[in-house]
């Protein structure tokens, strides 16, 4: 277990709690949820249990007779139908965590026990093998749920460090019953794309001052003239970033679009992104399950009611909106990537961005990459949630396919941060060319000119591309180059953050 | 599936079959390179060496690649060239690929070498060989190559394997390490590059092609499958088997319809489920068109087979060194002695349109699957099989589960259907202004036709299921001749995993019966059918 401990129930969980508990830190149910829901459970009504009228309701009256626990087994294995490759650990920890929170809203009529033993096997690290695939993410994500809750409940043999948990009641619907995958899987795309959106920005101003950009586009007047937020907000960082440049200025010629246009098509995506969070966030500290228990008014009994909360449309609406969103931040970055490649669309940096090109090529793959990965995320991004199947003899006949928006998401993700971090590579070395004064004429002879002095927050950004990839002088193994940047960028190095202005 | 031994492999440019590289790609067996290829090789590699000194620019021989065509390469500088071009070209990222797909795209690369007419030693196709033959298979990231002028970076990740250097790692049985070491162990030189080896090596869609290969074989194999489980369902659910009469397909005679109903009528053979609900005249669409939408996926698979095929034997190389071409052919007037021909074999299009023809073409197949199985679980559609073909002494909720794991596979098939080909981003400072994205087609293409694996797979679970209810009125109840068989293969598969499996491992085992060839012997012949005229 790393980090500090992340309390379950106290209060709003944010995207980035969810992401730590994801990557490791571990959990502890807050008392006032633990009370709630051991009060919640204790209004429940008499009356054969949910589960036994719910499977009765599903399949005539099979259910006679049966003991409790059987019932509760056999329902949980029945939902074991997942297909695919197996969830990577994060995204499994990061549902059960979903899970846990959203029964200790204490809605659910289940005791604090459920809760406790999904964050139990968060800090024991039982990490179950759930198969990616085979949820329609309404009535919640079954399948993948059910391979959790098999653990949990000990179907799957005892599990060490694990206190024995026994499902009664409606617990062992509960564990099943809710979007938890998709919202898991959504959360943890909002903190990716926020990283690989700041480094988006960090990389279109590297790759500004590499170029000697017209100031114009980011001046504050304009932006603000047209009134996006969102724009704004990347104009202003990309004028920290840029701050005290001398080779960005005013009384140039316009850019080409992929710079001219960077605050309002980088804005654009922050703006769906903050979006997406409040809904990703609304939908982890909500309750996703079905039927809930309400206190009754004046002193009335308890009551179950039956609702729709376990229909993921919002989240699955809101993945497919992230991850256009982010193609575009992809697409753009490409054509800074392409306009740093091509020698006449630079003036005074050579074709593919090394010296004696022609024996060598330079970076001229890196930019067919960018192309590749931007062209599969224009597949990728053709939307999950406008699908629907209907399921379960016409009763579950609309249903959200949010885990798949969710999963396609995180899909494109990987393809911008590569993307961007091939950005940020071939402009750390533009700038490095620009730091040692050598340029190169249109017909391609080396000309020594004096060595441009970047703006401090360029080359702080230069300095962390630098620490793990060395300037290229002649040919190299671009792979290695691209892993290690990518890797910088996934783990939020090169965001710029830390330079000021978000 | 029969493990007949193969004799070896002989690779010559012209005679490689879609079969011959699934099967040396997952199965292995012993590949070598034919004599009279290894000939044609020589000669053009002789022209080649001749070449470097010449005056006049040869494409990737004595001059830079891509837009720096126009900087002249001394002869002295061949070596570098060849070895800069792997090591700068070597820019994949992503997942690494699995090594069928990599040994088929080493295959493949041979094959296309020992065409004769790229220029290079036989050495170079000996290694690729040797390579596959001694089992050690180069680490290839997935990602990132737009499929013209070829797959270069995935190539180029190939190619760091096999040259000199510190660069490339492999894996052997599955561990991975440098390759240095695993071709020391194996005694198989690596190579110090001559001039266009680097271009031989990495010029060409080839593992666009392997993917497709493998894809195009697992699609054929997953339609015979699932005619299978459908003639299953239309016995269970006591079908009409007149809509797959062979006078009606004679009137809208499409191949793949004709084919398709004539498997039906083969695997039903001698059931008594079928045609025996009075005053029923038809069924439902999921039935009843079986033939139209398998059929119409069976014309597109043979269209995207045929074009696999063309490419398997292809040349895609630039320039392609043509020895004995009439260089004035049609009254154009170009140097005679210059025998390398630049062109633009090594565009991925061809392949990449079939591979996006393929993945709709799969990817109808499941939807039409997937509802046939919403029929088999739902009460009101299945003609009184129990809900969810739930046993109702047992507490259970029978196929619900599984059928919902089936929509979301054909949702998801949807999103990836979205096609590749059609895009293009111009690249190499507009000289490379038009690729294929045909690399990406292929890799949707792989992951559709595994995801509707998956569906047919849990189609043949319900049914087998749903045809032990009916089975269970009595003796006088008889399946037909392939659906018998084939239902008794899947209870056997079952039967293996013991009364606790839960639903996903049965799933995984019937996906891997079909994807490793379980009903070949039912489904043998029936392919055949679907390719006669």
């Amino acid at each position: 277990m790393s980090g500090p401990s992340v309390m379950v129930g106290a209060g709003r969980m944010r995207c980035v709690d969810l992401h730590a508990i994801a990557h490791g830190a571990p959990v502890v149910l807050a008392p006032e949820a633990r009370a709630a829901m051991a009060a919640n459970v204790a209004a429940a009504p008499e009356g054969p249990s949910i589960l036994e009228q719910k499977r009765r309701w599903l399949l005539g009256e099979q259910a006679e007779g049966l003991h409790a626990d059987a019932l509760a087994r056999a329902f949980v294995l029945s939902h074991c139908a997942g297909v695919g490759d197996p969830l990577p650990v994060p995204a499994v920890r990061a549902t059960m965590a979903a899970r846990a929170l959203a029964l200790s809203q204490g809605l659910s009529g289940c005791r604090p026990e459920a809760a406790e033993v999904l964050l139990a096997m968060l800090n024991e690290g039982v990490h179950p093998t759930v198969p990616g695939q085979g949820s329609v993410g309404a009535a919640g994500d079954l399948a993948p749920m059910a391979h959790i809750a098999r653990v949990a409940c000990g179907y799957a043999g005892p599990q060490p460090g694990l206190p024995a948990f026994s499902p009664t009641g409606k617990e062992a619907l509960s564990l099943i019953n809710g979007v938890s995958l998709t919202t898991a899987l959504a959360a943890i795309a909002v903190v990716r794309a926020r990283r690989v959106l700041r480094a988006a920005v960090a990389a279109c101003a590297m790759t500004m001052e590499t170029v000697g950009a017209e100031f114009g586009c980011i001046d504050p007047r304009p932006l603000a003239a047209r009134g996006h937020p969102g724009a704004q907000v990347v104009g202003a960082q990309l004028r920290a970033l840029l701050a005290r440049s001398e080779e960005v200025s005013t009384n140039r010629r316009p850019d080409a679009f992929s710079i001219r246009c960077a605050p309002g098509v980088l804005g654009a995506a922050l703006e769906v992104l903050d979006h997406v969070e409040l809904v990703v966030e609304r939908e982890l500290n909500g309750v996703s399950d079905n039927p809930l228990l309400f206190s009754g008014e004046a002193g009335a009994d308890a009551v179950w009611i039956e609702a729709g909360n376990i229909h993921g449309a919002r989240v699955s609406l809101a993945m497919d909106q992230l991850k256009i969103a982010m193609v575009q931040v992809a697409t753009i970055s490409e054509r800074r990537t392409y306009r740093l490649t091509y020698g006449q669309l630079t003036p005074g940096l050579p074709s593919f961005l090394v010296p004696g090109t022609g024996l060598n090529s330079g970076f001229m793959l890196a930019q067919y990459t960018a192309a590749s990965l931007a062209s599969e995320c224009k597949t990728l991004s053709h939307p999950a949630s406008v699908d629907t199947i209907p399921t379960v003899q016409h009763h579950e006949d609309h249903n959200s396919m949010g885990p798949i928006a969710a999963r396609t998401a995180l899909r494109v993700l990987e393809c911008v941060a590569d993307i961007v971090a091939i950005e940020a590579l071939l402009a750390a070395q533009g700038l490095d060319l620009r730091v040692q004064g050598r340029s190169w004429s249109d017909d391609g002879a080396p000309v020594q000119e004096e060595p441009v002095i970047l703006a401090p927050g360029i080359e702080a950004l230069r300095q962390t591309v630098r620490a793990r990839v060395p300037f290229w002088e002649d040919d190299g193994v671009l792979h290695p180059a691209l892993h290690a940047v990518g890797s910088m960028l996934r783990d939020g190095s090169l965001d710029g953050s830390q330079l000021g202005g978000w | 599936m029969r493990d007949a031994p193969h004799a070896p492999v002989s690779v010559d440019g012209h005679s490689l079959d879609l079969d011959t590289v699934a099967r040396v790609a997952r199965q292995g067996g012993v590949v070598q390179l034919d004599q009279q290829a290894r000939a044609r090789m020589l000669r053009s590699y002789a022209w080649v060496k001749a070449a470097g000194r010449r005056d006049d620019p040869v494409y990737g021989v004595n001059t830079g690649f891509g837009s720096l065509a126009r900087v002249r390469i001394q002869a002295a500088d061949a070596s570098r060239l060849s070895t800069n071009l792997v090591r700068s070209h070597a820019a994949g990222v992503g997942p690494d690929l699995p090594d069928d797909v990599v040994r088929a795209m080493m295959l493949l690369r041979a094959n296309a070498l020992a065409k004769g007419v790229s220029g290079c030693r036989p050495r170079l196709v000996e290694t690729l060989l040797a390579m596959l033959n001694a089992g050690i298979c180069p680490v290839v990231p997935s990602q990132g190559s737009c499929g013209s002028s070829g797959d270069l970076a995935p190539l180029a990740h190939l190619a760091l394997a096999i040259v000199e250097g510190d660069h490339g790692r492999v894996r052997v049985g599955g561990m991975e390490c440098t390759a240095a070491d695993a071709m020391a162990a194996a005694r198989i030189p690596r190579l110090r590059l001559e001039a266009k080896d680097g271009l031989a090596l990495t010029n060409g869609a080839q593992l666009t092609t392997a993917l497709a290969v493998l894809a195009g074989h697992d699609a054929r194999r997953l339609v015979l499958a699932a005619e299978l489980a459908a003639a299953m369902s239309i016995e269970a659910l006591e079908g009409a088997t007149r809509a797959f009469h062979p006078a009606v397909h004679a009137l809208r005679p499409y191949a793949g319809a004709r084919a398709t109903a004539a498997n039906l009528r083969t695997l039903m053979r001698g059931s008594t489920l079928v045609d025996r609900v009075p005053g029923k005249v038809q069924d439902a669409y999921s039935l009843r068109c079986t033939p139209q939408v398998v059929g119409a996926a069976r014309d597109a698979l043979a269209f995207a087979l045929d074009q696999v095929q063309v490419e398997v034997n292809a040349a895609t190389d630039n320039p392609v060194i043509l020895l004995d071409a009439d260089t004035a052919e049609g009254g154009y007037e170009t140097p005679a002695d210059n025998k390398a021909f630049s062109a633009g074999l090594f565009h991925g299009e061809p392949v990449g349109i079939a591979m996006d023809v393929l993945k709709i073409a799969v990817s109808e197949i499941a939807s039409l699957s997937e509802r046939r199985l919403y029929r088999l679980t739902t009460g009101n559609l299945s003609q009184r099989l129990p809900p969810a073909l739930a046993h109702r002494d047992r507490p259970e909720l029978g196929m619900m589960l599984p059928h919902a794991s089936a929509a979301a596979l054909v949702s998801e098939n949807k999103l990836l259907c979205h096609p590749s080909s059609v895009d293009s981003i111009p690249t190499c400072e507009d000289q490379e202004d038009h690729v294929a994205m045909s690399t990406t087609a292929a890799r949707m293409a792989a992951e559709v036709v595994s995801n509707a694996r998956k569906v047919v797979a849990i189609e043949l679970f319900a049914v087998s299921r749903a045809l032990a209810f009916r089975q269970a009125e009595g003796p006088q109840v008889r399946l037909g001749a392939g659906s018998g068989e084939a239902c008794e293969l899947v209870r056997a598969t079952i039967s293996s995993l013991g009364p606790d499996a839960l639903p996903s491992e049965v799933i995984a085992a019937l996906d891997r019966d079909i994807s490793e060839g379980a009903f070949d012997e039912v489904t043998d012949d029936l392919w055949a059918v679907g390719t006669a005229p």
